[in-house]
C-alpha cells in the first residue's frame, strides 16, 4: 500500500491530490484540493494544500510515502521529487478517462497537446509559442475586466450570436482591447466567444501537429471546465475536419496533480524494489 | 478666465492639461482610462481644472500674505483632506454598488455569509481610509481603483479566512462593482468636497483657523471664478472616440512631438514610453514631426510591462525603479513576452536570484526594445527628450543613459518631471494656437 500526494503548481492555481495505490495495482483517490493563486504565494498554498488533503483523508504526514510536484513546483522543499508536466498531464488524463488518444492541457500561460498511448506514455507533443496571447491568462484578464466570474464564462460564450473576432492580441494589452470593444457596443457573450474561437483555432492547430489521427482528446488544465471553450474546440475540429472527439471531465483541472501522485507512487515502488534487491 | 485644454486619452491613463491665455500651465489631471471614453475624458478634465484651482488658491493666498511661511503646508493639507473626502464618497459608492450586486450574483446559499463578510470588509476599509491620506502616507497609486482595490484584496483575504467564506466571491463582487463606480463622474461634488476639506484643514492646522476669514475669502473667490473651456483638443489611443468633432482631434505623434518641443525647444529626438506604446519621434526645430516608429501590438517594452511586473511582485509601480537601483549585477531576462517574463521572474526568485538584480534586468530589457525602435526611426540626435510614464523611473533612465552612451556617445538627455503629460500639453498647445493664432472657435460635436 503506497500513499502519495501530487501537487501541481500552475500559474493560476495550486492543485493537490492524495492517492492510495494497493499492492495489486488498485488506485484510490482519497482527497483533492484546488486553490486559485491570485497574487498569493504558491509555496504557502502548496503547504496548505498538502495539509488539507492529509486532513480530508484522515492521514498524518508520516503516512505518506512520496510527495510529487509538477508544474512550477520544482522548488517545493517538502517534496520528494518533481515530474515534468508533460508526463503528469498525460498520466492524469488517462487516469480520468481511460482510452483517450490525446490530452489537451489549456493552462493559464501555455497550451499544449499531448498524443499518448493507452498507458499514458507521451508519444508526441506540441506547445504554444513564447507569447501569452490567447492563453488562459488572457481570457481571465478579460473576464475580470468584464466583471464575469470564471464559472459564468462558458454559458455566456455559448449564448453568443455574433462572436467578435480577435486576432492575436497580447495578453497584457487585452484589457485595452476589451475597453475598446465595450465602448464599441460589443456584448459580453460575443467578446468571450470571440476569444474562445481564437483559442480553439490554436488548440486544434497544436493537436494536428502531434499527428493524432482519431480517438478522443481530453481537455485538462484550468480551462477544461469552460464549456464555451469546449464548444468552440468541438466546432473548430469539425470545421478543420479533424476526426477527433473532444471531451472534458469534472476533475480535469486535477490532471497534473493526479499524474504527479501516480508517477510518484510508481517511482516510490521502483525505489523500494531496488532497495530490496540491494539488501538481498 | 479663458482656458485651453488638451486631453490625451491613452490606453491606460487619460491625461488633461489646462493652459491659460499666456500659455502658462494652470493644471494637470490624470485618471485611468475605462470603457466609457466620455467619462475618462470628463474625469481627467475635472481633475486638471481642480489642479488648476489649487494653483490659483496658492496664487491668491500668496497675494494676501495671510499664511506667510506656512502656505505650502496649508495647501498640502488641503489637498490631502480633499482627496480623503473624495475617496470616502467613492468608497461609500463602491459599498452600495457591491451590496446591490450581491443580489444578482449567483452565490446561492453562500449569499448571506458573503453579505456579512462584505459588510466587515467595508467596515475595515472605512476605518482605514483616513490613514491613507495622513501626512507622509504612501499610496501605491493615486487612482481609486488601485487604492481601494489593493486594500480590498488584502482585507478581503483576511475576512474570508476569519469568516470561512470564499475569497473568490468577495473578489468577484469587487470586479463586478468597480467598473460601475469608476464610470461615474463626481464633478458636481468638487465644490462641496473642497469646502468640507477646508473645514478639516482648519481643524488639522489650528494656527490657520485663527486667520480663517483671510484664508477663506481668497479660496471662495477662486471657487467663484469660472474657468471657461474655450477650446479643447484631444489626442491619444482613444482619440477617435473622444466626444469632440474632428476639428478638435490631433494625432498623438503630432502632440507628443509638439509637447516635447514646448518642454525643451532644442528637442530633436523624442522617446515616449507610455502604457502600451513605445514611440520614437524625430522632430524639426519647430517641433514638427519628421519621422516616427512605434512598437507592434505587444506589451514587452512598454509601461504595462513594468505594471504587470509590479502586480506580480505585489509592489507599487513607483517602487520598482528604486529597487532596481540597488542592483549590483543585472540578471539577463530571456522572455520576450511580458506574461512569460512574469513567470521567469518567479522562477528566478525561487532559484535565489536577488530581487533587485532581476528588476535591473527587467528594466534593461524594456530599454533594449526602445533602442531598436529608436534605431528604426533614424537614430538618436541631440537633444534627446525622454517622455511618458516610464521616464519617471530612475532605473529605466539609468539603463537608457548607459545604452545611449554606448551607441551614440555624449548627448543632452532631457526629462521633465511632468513628462507623462507631454501629449496632453501638445494638445493644449494646439488648442491655444487654434484660438489665439488661427482665430478659431470651438466646433460642436457632430
Amino acid at each position: 500500500m503506497t500513499h502519495t500526494i501530487g501537487i501541481d503548481i500552475g500559474s493560476g492555481a495550486v492543485k493537490s491530490t492524495l492517492f492510495r495505490v494497493d499492492e495489486g495495482g488498485g488506485i484510490h483517490w482519497l482527497a483533492k484540493r484546488c486553490e486559485r493563486i491570485r497574487r498569493r504565494d504558491p509555496m504557502t498554498l502548496a503547504h496548505e494544500g498538502r495539509d488539507a488533503v492529509l486532513a480530508d483523508a484522515g492521514l498524518a504526514a508520516n503516512d505518506i510515502d512520496y510527495i510529487a510536484t509538477t508544474g512550477e513546483g520544482e522548488n517545493v522543499r517538502f517534496a520528494t521529487g518533481h515530474f515534468y508536466s508533460m508526463t503528469t498531464h498525460a498520466r492524469g488524463g488517462v487516469y480520468l478517462q481511460p482510452g483517450i488518444a490525446a490530452v489537451v492541457d489549456v493552462g493559464a500561460l501555455n497550451g499544449r497537446a499531448i498524443y499518448v498511448d493507452e498507458r499514458g506514455k507521451v508519444l508526441a507533443y506540441k506547445m504554444t509559442s513564447q507569447c501569452a496571447s490567447g492563453s488562459g491568462q488572457f481570457l481571465e484578464n478579460i473576464a475580470r475586466y468584464l466583471g464575469v466570474a470564471v464559472e459564468e464564462i462558458g454559458s455566456l460564450s455559448r449564448s453568443s450570436q455574433d462572436p467578435e473576432k480577435v486576432s492575436s492580441i497580447c495578453a497584457v494589452l487585452a484589457e485595452t482591447d476589451v475597453i475598446n470593444m465595450v465602448s464599441r457596443g460589443i456584448s459580453t457573450p460575443d467578446i468571450l466567444k470571440g476569444i474562445h474561437v481564437s483559442m480553439a483555432s490554436r488548440i486544434v492547430k497544436l493537436l494536428k501537429v502531434t499527428g493524432i489521427k482519431s480517438g478522443t482528446a481530453l481537455l485538462t488544465g484550468g480551462l477544461a471546465l469552460d464549456t464555451g471553450l469546449l464548444a468552440a474546440v468541438q466546432e473548430e475540429m469539425v470545421a478543420e475536419k479533424v476526426p477527433v472527439e473532444v471531451a472534458s471531465h469534472p476533475d480535469s483541472i486535477y490532471a497534473g496533480a493526479i499524474g504527479a501522485a501516480l508517477w510518484g507512487a510508481y517511482r516510490h515502488d521502483k525505489l523500494q524494489e531496488l532497495q530490496r534487491q540491494a539488501a538481498a | 478666465m479663458r482656458c485651453f485644454i488638451g486631453i490625451d486619452l491613452g490606453s491606460t491613463t487619460t491625461k488633461a492639461v489646462v493652459v491659460d491665455e499666456n500659455r502658462n500651465i494652470l493644471g494637470r489631471g490624470i485618471t485611468n482610462s475605462r470603457s466609457n471614453y466620455d467619462t475618462a475624458a470628463a474625469v481627467a478634465r475635472t481633475e486638471a481644472l481642480l489642479n488648476g484651482r489649487f494653483y490659483l488658491f496658492r496664487q491668491a493666498l500668496a497675494g494676501t500674505g495671510a499664511l506667510n511661511g506656512s502656505l505650502d503646508g496649508f495647501i498640502e493639507q488641503l489637498e490631502r483632506d480633499f482627496r480623503a473626502e473624495q475617496y470616502m464618497e467613492q468608497l461609500e459608492d463602491l459599498h452600495e454598488t457591491c451590496v446591490r450586486n450581491l443580489v444578482t450574483a449567483h452565490f446561492g446559499a453562500d449569499t448571506p455569509a458573503v453579505g456579512e463578510a462584505l459588510e466587515e470588509v467595508f467596515r475595515r476599509l472605512k476605518a482605514e481610509a483616513p490613514s491613507l491620506f495622513a501626512p507622509g502616507a504612501r499610496r501605491k497609486s493615486d487612482f481609486f481603483r488601485d487604492i481601494a482595490g489593493s486594500q480590498y484584496l488584502a482585507i478581503g483575504e483576511q475576512v474570508a479566512k476569519e469568516a470561512n467564506t470564499r475569497y473568490d466571491y468577495l473578489l468577484n463582487l469587487f470586479d463586478r462593482s468597480i467598473i460601475e463606480v469608476e464610470n461615474r463622474v463626481y464633478a458636481d461634488s468638487v465644490r462641496r468636497h473642497l469646502l468640507n476639506a477646508l473645514e478639516r484643514t482648519f481643524i488639522a492646522l489650528p494656527e490657520s483657523s485663527a486667520r480663517r476669514a483671510q484664508v477663506e475669502a481668497p479660496i471662495k473667490g477662486v471657487l467663484d471664478t469660472e474657468m471657461e473651456d474655450t477650446y479643447t483638443v484631444g489626442t491619444g489611443y482613444g482619440r477617435a472616440r473622444l466626444p469632440f468633432s474632428k476639428e478638435h482631434i490631433r494625432s498623438e505623434i503630432l502632440c507628443h512631438g509638439l509637447g516635447a518641443h514646448v518642454m525643451y525647444p532644442g528637442t530633436a529626438t523624442v522617446l515616449d514610453i507610455g502604457g502600451q506604446d513605445t514611440k520614437a519621434i524625430q522632430v524639426d526645430p519647430k517641433g514638427i514631426v519628421e519621422s516616427f516608429q512605434m512598437n507592434d501590438r505587444c506589451a514587452a517594452g512598454c509601461g504595462r510591462y513594468l505594471g504587470y511586473i509590479a502586480d506580480e511582485m505585489n509592489m507599487g509601480l513607483h517602487e520598482l525603479g528604486p529597487m532596481a537601483m540597488k542592483s549590483t549585477k543585472a540578471v539577463k531576462i530571456n522572455s520576450t513576452c511580458t506574461v512569460f517574463a512574469g513567470a521567469e521572474l518567479r522562477d528566478r526568485l525561487s532559484l535565489g536570484d536577488k530581487r533587485e538584480d532581476i528588476m535591473a534586468g527587467l528594466h534593461r530589457a524594456i530599454i533594449l526594445r526602445a533602442m531598436s525602435i529608436l534605431a528604426r526611426s533614424g537614430g538618436i540626435r541631440n537633444q534627446f527628450t525622454f517622455t511618458g510614464g516610464v521616464a519617471k523611473n530612475e532605473a529605466a533612465v539609468k539603463a537608457l543613459k548607459e545604452l545611449v552612451h554606448e551607441n551614440y556617445g555624449d548627448l543632452d538627455l532631457n526629462i521633465d518631471p511632468d513628462s507623462i503629460y507631454t501629449g496632453a500639453l501638445g494638445a493644449a498647445t494646439f488648442a491655444w494656437r487654434a484660438v489665439l493664432e488661427d482665430g478659431k472657435t470651438a466646433e460642436r460635436r457632430e
